[in-house]
């Protein structure tokens, strides 16, 4: 008995925690895009938060579920059904053998997650981790899913409240911090001023490797060369062009190119949620803000 | 935010890693201290600690912010005290480097830019080969792929450029060139690299314990081998 993929989605993963220790070999660490909306859905079903998920692109796969089971969607909204039904986003859901579940349209964010209460089968780890490995899921994949004993899964008031805090930080706010790195005093001082004072967006050839950003061309003071060192999720480089890349989840470990500053963890699920037609400005803060604000929000979800 | 720590800098990458660096010039190969102090920083087990990356002049760690209490600036220059300590107080082993012979099978038919490489270095393809393969190379890094090391310094006369546009596919094993650097693809790619010949060993083996066959630090050195006895080798058929 398991989840059966029926219709092959444009690029859906499986991810976890993230593979890590094993980047001094050149393996990248994977993990969700949205680490938030990952926890959120776990955190609804009462799962551990770092219990694997099937991540979700528009347009995404059609599942098939073949027992009764709980599920959960958080993250992007596109519009799920369950045999032609709207179900709601962040929520416990129950499916029953036969059920089917697809996404009709992306209405907000980029990302979405779903996810089940029970436990995949370990054998499918590579590395102790989950996390789809140069593959996307196919039509006619089967997870098999161990369950308990089917337990009522509830929201209660302290959910609904993980809920409200965690939608607000995806959605309606907007900031996009970074740290300023290695090469940051390389540039020139206008582009300084336009990396801060200018608006960005996300080009639509971005991928779970990086975003490509769209907007002033960034320059240094004088051509540079650097050599490889290790690149990191939220890295910010700068590619010769003048364009600005913004490393994700899939990130290459080594990196040669201008290392301009570190987007901040706390900020890379909303911007793993931005559309590519939504500007957005960069601001600079420091180590021990990033820190509180990361620790803040992970603290949400130890009610 | 630095630290200059013997001949080491402390640089914060961002919020979640740390940056080693060497301030001294090396001419060739990665500096032993940097590898002492990966080894050193391995052997303490440090929870909160998700990665290691060493590459050329620098060793990142990759922390998890939940799990790390201290400043990581005073982590990392606790860190780099107690290593200067340890290393003047006990008599330090010379790191064993380890010496890894790569067959090469330089053949046109799998070397495909052999023969324009040789054209664009004025020496004949003969030459070429001795050239790459009299080398002792030093891996200074892996990245771009799983277990791709990057490998130098390839010889002045055979230093050729990247492809303007990268070849949609490589091959599993091919060896290639890029200015100063040789290296291998471990699996079939996208790639650039001027492709001078192809190793019949695999490079990375996803079901095997040590996953890749370089680490950092790693000194290789090439050997020719007939087409015959590369087909006779090949591990790729199973990846390909």
């Amino acid at each position: 008995m398991s989840i059966k993929i029926i219709k092959k989605g444009l690029s859906d993963r499986i991810e976890d925690h993230g593979r890590y220790g094993f980047q001094a070999l050149g393996i990248q660490p994977s993990g969700p895009m949205d680490f938030l909306s990952a926890q959120l859905a776990n955190a609804i079903l009462d799962n551990d938060l770092i219990n694997p998920v099937f991540e979700l692109h528009f347009p995404a796969s059609t599942f098939e579920f073949e027992q009764t089971m709980y599920i959960c969607i958080s993250g992007a909204n596109f519009v799920p059904v369950i045999n032609e039904k709207s179900v709601a986003l962040n929520t416990p859901i129950k499916v029953f053998p036969k059920d089917q579940l697809s996404f009709l349209q992306p209405l907000e964010g980029r990302t979405t997650y779903l996810a089940f209460k029970g436990q995949l089968d370990p054998k499918l780890q590579w590395l102790n981790s989950f996390c789809s490995f140069q593959t996307t899921l196919n039509k006619e994949d089967h997870f098999k899913i161990t369950t308990d004993l089917i337990k009522e899964i509830t929201l209660d008031q302290s959910k609904q409240h993980l809920i409200q805090q965690i939608q607000t930080t995806l959605f309606n706010e907007h900031e996009i911090r970074f740290i300023p790195g290695p090469a940051w005093n390389d540039l020139d001082p206008a582009s300084i001023q336009d990396l801060v004072n200018q608006p960005f967006s996300i080009d639509p050839k971005s991928n779970r490797m990086g975003f490509l950003l769209k907007g002033p061309n960034i320059h240094l003071s004088e051509p540079k060369h650097y050599l490889s060192s290790a690149v990191t999720r939220g890295t910010l480089q700068l590619l010769p062009n003048g364009n600005l890349i913004v490393l994700m989840a899939d990130h290459q470990t080594i990196g040669g190119y201008a290392n301009l500053g570190q987007i901040i963890l706390v900020d890379l699920p909303r911007l793993a949620q931005l559309n590519n037609q939504s500007p957005f400005k960069l601001s600079i803060t420091n180590v021990q803000t990033a820190h509180q604000l990361y620790r803040a929000k992970q603290s949400w979800f130890m009610h | 935010m630095q630290k200059n720590s013997a001949h080491f800098q402390i640089q914060l990458l961002g919020d979640h890693a740390i940056v080693f660096k060497i301030t001294t010039i090396l001419r060739e190969g990665i500096d032993q201290d940097l590898i002492a102090l990966r080894q050193f920083i391995i052997d303490k087990k440090i929870s909160g600690i998700k990665d290691d990356i060493l590459a050329y002049d620098t060793l990142t760690l990759i922390y998890d912010i939940q799990s790390f209490k201290d400043h990581p600036y005073l982590f990392a220059t606790n860190i780099m005290d107690a290593f200067i300590l340890e290393s003047s107080t006990l008599k330090q082993p010379k790191n064993a480097v380890r010496l890894i012979e790569i067959p090469v099978c330089y053949d046109p038919i799998l070397g495909i830019d052999i023969q324009t490489a040789a054209i664009s270095s004025n020496c004949s393809v003969q030459e070429l080969i001795q050239l790459h393969s009299e080398k002792v190379y030093t891996v200074y890094c892996l990245g771009f792929l799983p277990g791709f090391a990057y490998m130098g310094d390839v010889p002045k006369a055979i230093q050729l450029p990247r492809h303007p546009a990268p070849r949609s596919k490589v091959e599993a094993g091919s060896v290639g060139i890029a200015g100063i650097q040789t290296g291998i693809y471990p699996i079939a790619s996208p790639g650039g690299w001027q492709i001078i010949g192809r190793t019949p060993l695999k490079i990375f083996d996803p079901n095997s314990k040590e996953l890749t066959l370089f680490k950092a630090g790693d000194q290789v050195k090439f050997y020719p081998i007939s087409l015959v006895l590369f087909h006779q080798l090949n591990a790729h058929l199973d990846v390909d």
